[in-house]
């Protein structure tokens, strides 16, 4: 049993070894891709938005605002078109988000100590960093009001009447203060990398032995026991090599940038290796029924490559159609996101993290019941080889 | 000759399952499957704790107005702020409110009672768009409060400036409106490549190093070109229309023109990059791993004003960054051809690059 492991997993060793583009696949592919995401993300938040502003006031009050929002870190004012129609073009040219109109008679609305309307267009296609400016333009009209409102307004209602509304909110992100998108999407964009690789990796290992008819001489004449030894010392190998991936990547966010794990990091990694036995689960799932390596590739791709969007951990998926919300409950990436947000971010009880190590360990048992004795006998019907 | 290639490269996609599933069938099934994620569209009702440390009829009266908030649902009333954290950690609200002890009495005596807003960080997206509305009803509940205060106090002044959101373009501003239309023209670009790489590939594994007169590259150049543009108005002629999202706001000719360039580009490209493959499987197997970093590459959700700009000047090599830009641009924003010059500019250069170096690539060999 140990020998068929050990000269399995040294077979593959080998495999890779003198094959360039399947050790490609696990070494400096995932790491390019990582160091992609990762470099493209390391800004975290998002500064110098590029805005317009339509100020058809022309006043002092409109020119301040309009410096204001300029020196306003998220944002930086790039025209000063005299109309709405040369602003809009600037958005539709992709040169701004956002448009601030300052209409005609702003300072005498102030002046008499009524509200002024200042009406902002945000770019809704591209939705986050629109957003994002919106938030800071918000943010310098209702500074800029709170500075008037002694100047400006005391001198025509009266002192007295200066007051701050009764209610106010105070706003304030727990576990992610600064509102940085790199701990969110880094932490969650590599994992989900990860795992597309690793899947597409494990089933190129096993598809490829029936590819090229080499499943026979490998565990044909092996006695079960061992023949299931042989697979899980192949794909122990591809374990042990992506679960360093995900040390690194744990790693680099942590260590390297600064956002550390609030919880157990004992449970992230044992949660990037349940993930992945949840994935070979479904790798011997997929090329048990298939039989095909390209058609086992294939399937791969679809069912590992839209995890990030199904998983609910950007888009709520709480409010989705049954087969959204029952397709993230069959991606074990959906329970690792949870374990993610739970260990990394909120430093939740261990054991409730502990549920989603049981989910993904689910996977494991039920896809290599069905996919490992296909497999397996699939090594003694030589019909079933060479498929493409 | 180019009618001669192009009825062979169909012949040889109808003939492969694995080709036909790849540039037709997956761009069905992507239509239907992709979008499912994102049909709650607009962000649900939050689920809120509320935690009241005053235990007066102000906080009360707070409490009832926050029940009628549209963008939150007040589902538990934890007797502190370490029980409503526990809630948050274990996902069964996504924010809590504290009001916190003395707020009626400060609210009497004309100073400002501050609730205090908590969002969960570990899901930025959702937290921020919902503590935004949480915190513009607190403002309209604070104004009702007025009322009482205004009693001993007089009204107070209405702030000097205030500010109108308008969105533009995308107006429903679902989540699923803002991605998969973008989402889409990726899906085009790698089941094109995938499919043309993958039938290349096969064709080396037979028959050795590919060469064809110029000619014949049309032909084939050609047949993937029409499967791409058939793509693409499946995408925005019919999807688009059948999801409900933003489609068709330029004009004809200007949305002709630019999906004429994108596919143009794409198919460029995928002959360039198959021409690199020795193996059936390879493409797969080395290609579908690509597809999150080059989707955030295109700036769609995250802008390229945040990304070094050496790596927004490389990432202008992938068809799909001008490519999602542009058709975006068209479809949703209306923007015209002038409006959009960069983006079509780089296409050109695109399908000029690729195109030079298929036909190096390809180039027929003298024997």
């Amino acid at each position: 049993m140990a020998s068929a492991f050990a000269s399995a997993l040294r077979r593959e060793a080998r495999f890779l070894a003198t094959h360039f583009w399947d050790l490609a696949l696990v070494t400096w592919v995932p790491l390019a891709l990582m160091a992609l995401v990762a470099v493209q993300l390391s800004a975290g938040v998002m500064r110098e938005l590029p805005i317009v502003v339509v100020d058809h006031d022309g006043t002092a009050i409109s020119r301040e605002l309009t410096r204001r929002l300029d020196a306003a870190p998220g944002v930086s004012v790039v025209a000063r078109p005299g109309e709405m129609g040369a602003a809009e073009r600037l958005v539709r040219s992709g040169k701004a988000y956002a448009v601030v109109l300052i209409p005609v008679d702003t300072e005498r609305a102030v002046l008499r100590g009524t509200t002024a309307s200042i009406t902002t267009f945000y770019n809704a296609s591209y939705s986050t960093p629109a957003g994002a400016a919106l938030r800071e333009v918000g943010n310098v009209v209702q500074g800029y009001a709170a500075a008037l409102a002694p100047t400006q307004t005391a001198a025509v209602a009266g002192p007295g009447k200066v007051r701050r509304p009764p209610i106010a909110a105070q706003s304030a992100v727990l576990f992610n203060p600064q509102g940085s998108y790199e701990l969110q999407l880094v932490a969650l964009i590599h994992p989900a990398l990860l795992h597309l690789i690793f899947m597409v990796a494990a089933a190129s290992a096993l598809g490829r032995e029936l590819r090229d008819g080499t499943i026979g001489a490998w565990i044909g004449d092996e006695p079960p026991a061992r023949a299931a030894a042989a697979v899980a010392g192949k794909l122990a190998l591809y374990l042990a090599i992506f679960t360093g991936w995900g040390l690194l990547a744990i790693g680099y966010v942590a260590g390297l940038r600064g956002w550390p794990v609030a919880g157990s990091v004992a449970m992230l990694i044992a949660g990037y290796a349940a993930m992945y036995l949840a994935y070979i689960g479904v790798t011997l799932l997929v090329v048990g029924l298939t039989l095909t390596m390209g058609k086992a590739l294939s399937v791969a791709g679809l069912y590992a490559g839209a995890s990030f969007a199904f998983a609910g951990a950007i888009f709520p998926i709480e409010s989705a159609s049954a087969f959204a919300r029952l397709w993230s409950a069959l991606l074990p990436y959906s329970a690792f996101a949870k374990l993610l947000a739970e260990q990394w971010i909120m430093a939740a009880p261990v054991t409730q993290s502990a549920r989603q190590l049981l989910a993904m360990l689910a996977f494991l048992l039920v896809g290599g019941a069905i996919g490992l004795p296909r497999y397996l006998s699939a090594a003694q019907r030589p019909e079933t080889w060479g498929r493409r | 000759m180019i009618g001669r290639a192009f009825l062979a490269t169909f012949r040889a996609i109808l003939s492969d399952s694995s080709a036909m599933m790849l540039l037709i069938g997956s761009c069905i099934l992507y239509a239907f499957f992709y979008p499912s994620a994102y049909s709650g569209e607009v962000a649900e009702r939050m689920p809120v704790a509320v935690v009241d440390m005053d235990h007066s009829g102000t906080s009360r009266a707070l409490e009832i107005r926050l029940r009628a908030v549209q963008q939150a649902e007040v589902t538990a009333r934890p007797p502190s702020p370490a029980a409503a954290l526990r809630l948050l950690k274990a996902r069964q609200v996504g924010a809590i409110v504290v009001i916190p002890e003395g707020f009626e009495r400060r609210i009497l005596s004309g100073g400002q009672g501050v609730v205090a807003l908590y969002g969960n960080g570990a899901y930025l997206l959702r937290t921020s768009t919902a503590l935004a509305g949480v915190g513009a009803a607190l403002g309209a509940v604070g104004r009702e409060a007025a009322v009482d205060q205004a009693m001993a106090q007089g009204a107070p002044a209405p702030p000097a400036l205030a500010m109108i959101q308008r969105p533009l373009f995308n107006t429903r501003e679902g989540y699923g409106a803002t991605i998969f239309p973008g989402v889409a023209f990726l899906i085009i670009q790698q089941t094109l490549l995938m499919g043309l790489a993958l039938l290349a590939a096969t064709m080396r594994e037979q028959q050795g190093a590919l060469s064809f007169a110029p000619r014949t590259l049309l032909g084939i150049a050609l047949a993937f070109f029409v499967i791409g543009c058939a793509n693409v108005a499946w995408f925005t002629g019919f999807v688009f229309w059948f999801q409900d999202y933003p489609r068709a706001q330029a004009d004809p000719v200007a949305l002709l023109a630019s999906a004429a360039l994108f596919v143009a580009a794409t198919v460029a490209g995928a002959l360039a990059l198959g021409s690199f493959f020795r193996t059936r499987e390879r493409p797969i197997q080395l290609w579908i791993v690509t597809s999150v970093p080059i989707f955030f590459l295109s700036g769609l959700s995250w802008p390229k004003e945040a990304t070094p700009h050496w790596l927004t000047l490389a990432a202008k090599l992938l068809p799909t960054t001008p490519g999602i830009r542009l058709m975006v641009g068209v479809n949703q924003m209306g923007a015209s051809l002038s409006e959009q010059r960069g983006e079509l500019i780089n296409l050109a250069a695109l399908i000029l690059l690729y195109g030079a170096i298929a036909l190096w690539r390809y180039r027929p060999r003298t024997a």
